[in-house]
This record gives C-alpha cells, sequence and structure tokens, in this order.
C-alpha cells in the first residue's frame, strides 16, 4: 500500500470543545492538537468523556462550542460522510450480509471508484492486516481479531488522513489484544497515517501512542509522552492513574516556586524533602506523591520509621506495605534481582527516597 | 468546509436531523390527516355543529330507552367476550408458554391462522355450523340433548360465542408473552418455600402475568365493543350493537347528525380507555409469528 | 420420579390443563377446518359429511362475472395498499428510531388510533367524506383506507426490525463515506430486508381481508371480495361462499408460512457474529 504523504493533512485538531448533555458536561472544554502522522491515545476511566471527543471529530457528535479541524479546515459541522476519516469502533461493525472483499471495498464503491480498481485495493488491503485469502468469507465466518482486523482494512483502504478507533481492542482476550497492538502501531508507522485512539487501559495507551491525552471528568489532566505522563504527572489525578502512587497529606515549611525543591512537614509526624509541582505558599496544604519502586527502606535509624505490616512477593517485584504512625501506609516495591534483603512482617523500617522522586502537589489540585 | 454553525434543525451526527425526520413523517401525516382525522372530525362536527352548534344528538342517546339498552348491550357483549376469551386464552396461554420446539410452533399456529384469517370467514363458518339444520343442532338432536333442532344463530349466546371466538387470538398473545417473560426460577423457588402448585400460581404467575392480562383484555374489550361483522351477520335486531346501530341510521336513516354521536359516545369511552391504558398497547405481538 | 429433576407438579391438575388447551385449539380451528369438506360436497346444500367429492362450487366461483371482478379488484387494493403501507410504514419507523422526533407521542398516539378507533367509526366517516371528495368506489380511495388500517402493523414491525439491527453498522458506514441514502440503499434496507417483506405480506393481507371499511366506501359496480361476501352471507348461506372460504383460509395459510419463512430469514441476519472460529 502506497505510504501517505505525512503533511499538514492529517493534522487533527479540537479547540476548547464542550459537549453538553442535559446539564452533564461529557466534555468540558478540552484543546488538543494531534500532529499529522502521530499516535494519539485518549485515556481516561469510564465517563471521562473519551468516545465523546472522538464522535466530535467524526462528525456523530456535534460540540455545544468549540471548534474541530482536520488538516487545517474547520470541520465542526461538516457531516460524518464527509470528512474521510477512517473509523474502527469497538465492536466488530462489519456489514453482514455482504463478504468480506466487499466490506472492504464498500468505501471505495461510496466514492464511486469501478469495479476493477475496487477490487485490486481492497486485494491490497487484505495483505497489508495480513488476510490475504480471506476475500470471499462471510464475516460470520471469522475470529474476533480477524474481524477487527477486516474492519481496520475497511478503513483504511481510501487512504483516509486520518484513523480514529475507539477501543477497537477491548472485545479481544489478552494475548490477542498484545499482539494486535504492535500490528496497528507498526500499520500506523508504515502507512504514516495520523491516529486517535481511544481506551481506558493504560498500559495499552502507553505500547502505542507517541503521546497519550488522560481524561477525567470531561477535563484534559496531561498530554505528553507515556515516559513524561509516568516520570512527571502534572496532577495528582494522573500520578493515581498511571502507574501506582503512594499519596501522603502535608504542609510546605517554606514557599516554593513550581519546580523548586522544598522541605514537606508530614501530617502525622516527619519532615521530608520533595519538588514542588504547583506553587506552593509557605504552610499551604499539599500532597505528596512517590512511586513504590522510588522507596527505599532501610533498617531503623530514627528516620521516617514505620513497621512492616505485609510482604507480598509476586515473582518480578516484592511489595511492601509499611505502616508509618497515624494510619499512614506507604508501599515499596523491590524489584527482583536487585539484592535488597527480604523483610518479614513486624519488623522496624525507615521509609525514604530521593528528593526528585518525591512530587508536591497543592491539596486543592485536581483529582 | 462549513465554518459557520447551521441551524440544529439541520444537523444530523449520529441520528437523523430533525429537517430529515420531519421529511420522513410527511406522508404518514397526511394519510391520517386525510384518511383518518379529517373524516372523524367531519362526522362529529356533524353531530355538534350542524345547522347549528347542538348537543340535541347526544341527549338523544341517552335520553332514548330504545339506544340506551343498545349501548347496555354493547357493553355486557363486550364484557362477555373479554370474559370468555379469558377463561378460554389464559390456560391455553399457560401451556403455550411452558412448552417448546414443534409442541409450541404447533399451538402458535393454531392461534395465529384464525387471528389472520377473515373475520368474514370465520362468522360464515359459525353461522354454518349454528344454523337451524346445521352440525351443532344436529350433534344436540343425535345425542339427544333436545328433541327437535332449537334456534342458536340471532341468540345473544351466539353472538358471545362467536365473537370469543374471533377475537380470541387477541387474548392469547398477549398472555403468552407475559407469561413467557417470567424466569422459570421464580416458580421454581416459590416451590422451594413450600407453596404448593395453586399458590405458586395464585402469589407467583398471575401478579407477574398481570400486564399481559390487562392487554388482551383491553385489546378485547375495545375491538369487542366496535365490532360490526359477527354481531351484523350472528345477531338479529334483537342483539343490536352501537355499530349496527350506526350503520342502520347511516344507511337506512340517513341520519348523520346522530350516527355522529353515536359514534362521538364510542370514540370518547375508546379513547379514555386507550390514553388511560396507552403502554399496554403493543401491536407488534400481533403480526407474524413474533411471541 | 428420577432425581435431578424438579418434580412434575400436580399430574391430574397438569392433565385436565393441557386437555383443555387442546380443547381450546380444536375450538379455534374447528369451523374454519369443518368449511373446507362442506365447500367440497355436490349437494345444494351445505352438508357434513360431504355426500361426495366435487368441485362444482369453484367451478361456479370461477364463472361468476362478479365474484372474479371483485377478487380481481381486492387484489389490486391489496397489493397497492401493501406498497403503499410498507413504504410509508418504513420511513415512519426510521424517523423514529433514528430520528430526532418534536411531539413523538403525538405521533405513537396517531399510529395506534387506526387500531383502537372502531373500524364502524371509521367507515362511516369515511362514507361521509369521500362521498365529498368522490372517492367512492375507487382503488385511489380503498388504497388509502386500508393503508392507513394497515399503517399500524406495518410500522410496528419495521420497528422490531429496526431495533434489532445494530445502529452502528449505520455509523460504520457514513465513517466510510456513504450518504445517508446510501447507507439505507445499502446497509440498512438489506438488513431490515425481512421485517419490510413481512409488513408488506401482513399489509396485503389487512387489505384483502378488510370488510368494514369496505362495506361503506363500495359503490354498486366496484366492490371488494369482503363486501361481496357479506352481501352473499346476508343473502343465503350458499356453498359458493364455503369455497371462497376455503380459498381465503388457504391463502391464510400462505401468508402465514411465508412471514414464518421471513421470521427467520430476520433471525439469521440477527444472529451476532460467531468468535473464536478459527480458519
Ligand atoms: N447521548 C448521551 N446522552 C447523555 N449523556 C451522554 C451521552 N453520551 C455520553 N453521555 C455521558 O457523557 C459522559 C462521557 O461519556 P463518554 O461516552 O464520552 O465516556 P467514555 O470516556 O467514552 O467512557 P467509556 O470508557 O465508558 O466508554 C458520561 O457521563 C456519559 O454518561
Ligand atoms: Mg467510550
Amino acid at each position: 500500500m502506497a505510504r501517505n504523504a505525512v503533511n499538514s493533512e492529517g493534522r487533527v485538531a479540537v479547540h476548547d470543545l464542550v459537549k453538553r448533555f442535559g446539564s452533564v458536561a461529557a466534555v468540558d472544554g478540552v484543546s488538543l492538537d494531534v500532529a499529522a502522522g502521530e499516535f494519539v491515545a485518549l485515556l481516561g476511566p469510564s465517563g471521562s468523556g473519551k468516545t465523546t471527543i472522538l464522535m466530535a471529530i467524526a462528525g456523530f457528535e456535534y460540540p455545544t462550542s468549540g471548534r474541530v479541524e482536520i488538516g487545517g479546515e474547520d470541520v465542526t459541522w461538516a457531516p460524518a460522510n464527509k470528512r474521510n476519516l477512517g473509523m474502527v469502533f469497538q465492536r466488530y461493525t462489519l456489514f453482514p450480509h455482504m463478504s468480506v472483499a466487499e466490506n472492504i471495498a464498500f468505501p471505495l464503491k461510496m466514492r464511486g471508484i469501478g469495479r476493477v480498481e475496487r477490487e485490486r485495493r481492497a486485494l491490497a488491503a487484505l495483505e497489508t492486516v495480513r488476510l490475504a485469502g480471506y476475500g470471499e468469507r462471510r464475516t460470520n465466518q471469522l475470529s474476533g481479531g480477524q474481524q477487527q482486523r477486516i474492519a481496520l482494512a475497511r478503513a483504511i483502504v481510501y487512504q483516509p488522513r486520518v484513523l480514529l478507533m475507539d477501543e477497537p481492542l477491548s472485545a479481544l482476550d489478552k494475548n490477542l489484544r498484545e499482539e494486535m497492538q504492535l500490528e496497528i502501531k507498526h500499520l500506523q508507522q508504515q502507512l504514516g497515517i495520523t491516529v486517535v485512539f481511544v481506551t481506558h487501559d493504560q498500559t495499552e495507551a502507553m505500547t502505542m501512542a507517541d503521546r497519550v491525552a488522560v481524561l477525567d471528568l470531561g477535563r484534559l489532566q496531561q498530554v505528553g509522552a507515556p515516559r513524561d505522563l509516568y516520570e512527571a504527572p502534572a496532577t495528582p489525578f494522573v500520578a493515581g492513574f498511571i502507574g501506582e502512587t503512594n499519596f501522603l497529606p502535608g504542609r510546605a515549611v517554606a514557599a516554593a516556586a513550581a519546580g523548586e525543591t522544598l522541605a514537606v512537614d508530614l501530617d502525622g509526624g516527619g519532615r521530608v524533602a520533595a519538588v514542588a509541582v504547583d506553587r506552593l505558599a509557605a504552610g499551604a496544604a499539599l500532597r505528596l506523591a512517590v512511586r513504590p519502586e522510588r522507596v527505599r527502606l532501610a533498617p531503623s535509624a530514627g528516620g521516617l520509621g514505620g513497621t512492616v505490616v505485609e510482604a507480598i512477593y509476586a515473582g518480578v517485584a516484592t511489595t511492601l506495605i509499611a505502616e508509618l504512625g497515624g494510619e499512614r501506609r506507604v508501599r515499596a516495591r523491590i524489584a527482583a534481582g536487585t539484592g535488597e534483603r527480604n523483610w518479614s512482617d513486624g519488623e522496624a523500617v525507615d521509609v525514604s527516597w530521593r528528593p526528585e522522586d518525591a512530587r508536591a502537589f497543592a491539596a486543592g489540585a485536581a483529582g | 468546509m462549513s465554518a459557520r454553525r447551521p441551524s440544529a434543525f439541520f444537523l444530523g451526527g449520529r441520528h437523523l436531523s430533525e429537517a430529515a425526520s420531519l421529511a420522513l413523517l410527511v406522508p404518514f401525516a397526511l394519510l391520517l390527516v386525510v384518511v383518518f382525522l379529517l373524516p372523524l372530525g367531519t362526522l362529529l362536527h356533524e353531530s355538534l355543529l350542524v345547522p347549528a352548534p347542538t348537543l340535541e344528538h347526544y341527549e338523544r342517546v341517552f335520553a332514548q330507552p330504545v339506544y340506551l339498552r343498545v349501548m347496555w348491550r354493547t357493553l355486557r357483549i363486550a364484557f362477555y367476550v373479554t370474559l370468555v376469551a379469558l377463561l378460554l386464552g389464559y390456560p391455553l396461554a399457560y401451556v403455550m408458554s411452558r412448552s417448546g420446539g414443534l409442541k409450541l410452533g404447533l399451538m402458535a399456529a393454531a392461534v395465529l391462522l384464525p387471528l389472520w384469517t377473515s373475520v368474514l370467514v370465520r362468522t360464515y363458518a359459525w353461522m354454518v355450523l349454528l344454523q337451524r339444520n346445521g352440525l351443532v343442532n344436529e350433534g344436540l338432536t343425535g345425542l339427544g340433548f333436545v328433541d327437535a333442532p332449537i334456534r342458536l344463530l340471532y341468540t345473544e349466546g351466539a353472538v358471545v360465542l362467536a365473537m370469543s371466538h374471533v377475537l380470541l387470538p387477541f387474548m392469547v398473545l398477549p398472555v403468552f408473552s407475559a407469561l413467557k417473560g417470567i424466569p422459570d426460577d421464580y416458580p421454581r423457588a416459590a416451590q422451594m418455600l413450600g407453596a404448593s402448585g395453586w399458590s405458586t400460581f395464585r402469589e407467583v404467575i398471575w401478579p407477574l402475568s398481570l400486564p399481559g392480562v390487562v392487554s388482551g383484555c383491553l385489546m378485547v374489550f375495545l375491538l369487542a365493543l366496535g365490532f360490526f361483522i359477527t354481531p351484523a351477520l350472528i345477531g338479529g335486531p334483537q342483539q343490536m350493537m352501537i355499530a349496527t346501530l350506526v350503520s342502520q341510521q347511516v344507511r337506512e336513516m340517513l341520519n348523520w347528525p346522530f350516527a355522529g354521536a353515536l359514534v362521538g359516545v364510542l370514540l370518547a369511552f375508546v379513547l379514555a380507555l386507550t390514553i388511560a391504558f396507552n403502554r399496554f398497547i403493543r401491536l407488534e405481538r400481533f403480526v407474524g409469528t413474533r411471541s | 420420579m428420577t432425581a435431578g429433576r424438579p418434580p412434575r407438579q400436580g399430574g391430574v391438575g397438569r392433565l385436565l390443563l393441557h386437555a383443555f388447551a387442546y380443547a381450546v385449539i380444536v375450538f379455534l380451528l374447528l369451523p374454519t377446518v369443518l368449511v373446507a369438506p362442506m365447500s367440497v360436497s355436490p349437494e345444494k346444500y351445505l352438508q357434513f359429511p360431504p355426500s361426495g367429492f366435487s368441485l362444482r362450487w369453484y367451478g361456479e366461483y370461477f364463472a361468476d362475472r362478479e365474484w372474479v371482478e371483485a377478487t380481481l379488484f381486492s387484489a389490486e387494493a391489496g397489493i397497492i395498499s401493501a406498497i403503499g403501507a410498507t413504504v410509508v410504514g418504513t420511513m415512519t419507523a426510521l424517523a423514529l428510531v433514528r430520528g430526532r422526533v418534536r411531539g413523538r407521542a403525538v405521533v405513537e398516539l396517531l399510529i395506534i388510533g387506526p387500531v383502537v378507533v372502531p373500524h364502524i367509526a371509521l367507515a362511516v366517516a369515511m362514507f361521509l367524506v369521500y362521498e365529498q371528495l368522490r372517492l367512492t368506489g375507487t382503488l385511489l380511495g380503498f388504497a388509502m383506507a386500508h393503508i392507513v388500517l394497515a399503517l399500524p402493523f406495518a410500522i410496528f414491525t419495521v420497528l422490531a426490525a429496526l431495533y434489532r439491527f445494530d445502529a452502528d453498522l449505520e455509523m460504520a458506514a457514513l465513517s466510510c463515506g456513504a450518504s445517508r441514502i446510501a447507507t439505507f440503499r445499502h446497509v440498512t434496507l438489506p438488513m431490515i430486508a425481512p421485517g419490510v417483506a413481512s409488513a408488506a405480506l401482513f399489509a396485503f393481507i389487512i387489505s384483502f381481508d378488510e370488510a368494514v371499511v369496505s362495506f361503506f366506501i363500495s359503490d354498486l359496480d366496484r366492490k371488494t371480495l369482503p363486501r361481496k361476501m357479506f352481501e352473499d352471507i346476508d343473502f343465503d348461506v350458499s356453498p359458493v361462499l364455503a369455497a371462497v372460504a376455503t380459498m381465503l383460509s388457504l391463502l391464510t395459510i400462505l401468508v402465514l408460512v411465508l412471514g414464518h419463512f421471513f421470521k427467520q430469514m430476520a433471525d439469521r441476519r440477527a444472529a451476532p457474529a460467531r468468535e473464536g472460529k478459527t480458519p
């Protein structure tokens, strides 16, 4: 299949998108710019507005306010069939009364392309999704993964500039899902097509996407490369939603600007160092976020002390739960093979971390 | 493309736009206005406003004992028909709901066949059976129940019998649907808890099947009230129901205002019942072999 | 009683119940079934059991110009009504399921109107208006009346088909670049075709068998088959009528068999794609 030229044709942007259903704001002022040829995943819990945003881009839902642009053109109010997008849905939406080849050729037929050319391109698309020879089958003679590959072939056969996918893999079992993730990713790179991919599975989003847009309650929390999201979450929500995080409430000892290191008095006792994410006034309430694998444990020596209450062995890593005073619990993860000593229940332990591994969010921050 | 926001009226998205929906409804609306609302409106107009606004025709319906008797008889016959249909239809629907496969298929066919057979054909069949030298009389005399053939046609009993037969499918299908919808576990659970067969029925099955019973009774009663063919052919003047009276007023007396008043009374009754029980009217049950 | 199965309740009661149900079925079928043998009796009056076998009364039906004309007229009205009710019914159902309709409650009430309003009321009302519009005895007049009577059933049949059909397929077609009309033609219509076919079938039989309205809007020389039957039944219970009744019953059986066939087709179409089937 011909490689699409990567130019601004495939750029997708939404500006200040708001969509209300009655009094509920499903999408509440989201702006997102997807570059041509980029793979962006929309990630968020159920009901966070992912599908609604995708539907606004596709033309199946019209925004209450805001704009949608494709290739620099304002398409906010254009009908869905005029947007020249490819779309793959969660359920396999193959037309049951058509053969596999007819399904794939359908968009070409709608574009007035002649039969011979249609067949040629349908066959090529079948090869692209590695299902050559399946053209004459009925759609109900295919497995779930095969059906979704056909749906994919149907969505790319007319070489659209943008491909939209709404949880296309969530109906597949785990192994197949992982295989398809890589396959779609490779196909996207090969075609140079822009992809907006909705998922509620963070691993899937991190595996596939160049950038991930995290949504909660209709608001964009953070957009960034998977590594940035994990290592520098912008909000407590992102910190908690992507990977695992220990949250500890406390107060700033002195004022600090965003990015500065500051001293924190933890509620319930103990003073630790951390990096401020938000601007913090002296004495301001804050939430400290530390990843379990960044927590260090040492035999008790009068630091931030606690007791090991549980050790959970899971092969690749061991998770220890340490109780500090005042009902506070901290999880620490020790990867296998790092030569760390074994801890057992009831042992006294000192908990610490490097200042740059602890992030302090203003307590009012979303999430 | 379209940078300006078009009127919401033309926006489709996942659905059809309001404009398209409206356009799709135009033929329906036209037909119903011209062939349904306009005729009924004209008839009621005759009864109320011609030549001057008056309630005299409606007063006549309720003041004259002859007409009161017809209306009372109509209600009585409709009630008996509903009752007979329920008594015959419920057990059949119950057995159907507990059967499956070929047995259910044959039973369903036996109910659907009469439903879709011309009312005239079925009424004719009853006339043949019930005539003086018909099969029923032959049977009765043959078995020695009566000495000589008795008059069966042109009696209220015959009207009720034939109408019940014609309307029975309208009872069986909704009741069957309701009974079919009761999960097997409910009666089973009731029996585990010690209920006898009869009390399981009374406490569990009957209450759960009530929506179907209401739906069936409503349908049969509504249809019976305005039934024309069967009472006109099987009943005599002594069994005249409101439909026959309306027909007579129109065809023999040419008394449109009075016929309009009769129709008005009938419509008021039917409309009140329909609006009160709207949610029980489920036409899809009567179409094809849907269960 | 075998272990593991729930005990059968009330042996005698169950037996009586089933006997009663079968009796009701006999009651439902018997009258029409008895007419069939009577129609092949050679005698001038109806007899059961028939004294012999003869198609004399069928011959008389086909030789009688009035019967044949009434039948053809009914067939014409039936076909036009079937087409009309199906087209209008499908449009209405589409608007209700896929569209945004203001005053939906009014539309829904209007749909059941022709079913709950007694046919006698409609018949005399149409008689009144048709006289003025000169529609009495015309094909157009019959077709319009019968379309309205058949519409509720047509609409509900198509509605049922639309509800079973996965609306996401329409979104998929639109996203493939199909216009609304192309989506309907290439995706929606093929998927609901069995439902639409049943709607047409049942609209036809409703029109073909309709007696009350036809009784009032016929005129002396254009009458439908049921109207002709009605007149003749009132006149005398002739064996020709038994022949007509038998043929009408056979037609009903044919319609139901076809309807069943369409339903099976619809079930097959609605069957979700099987998963996990390996090549
Ligand atoms: N047509 C609608 N009418 C009313 N509310 C809606 C409609 N569509 C979506 N919503 C609401 O908008 C919010 C966002 O829905 P959306 O489908 O975009 O969420 P999502 O992120 O895709 O969730 P999921 O992961 O469950 O698919 C939800 O609260 C939902 O209930
Ligand atoms: Mg969603």
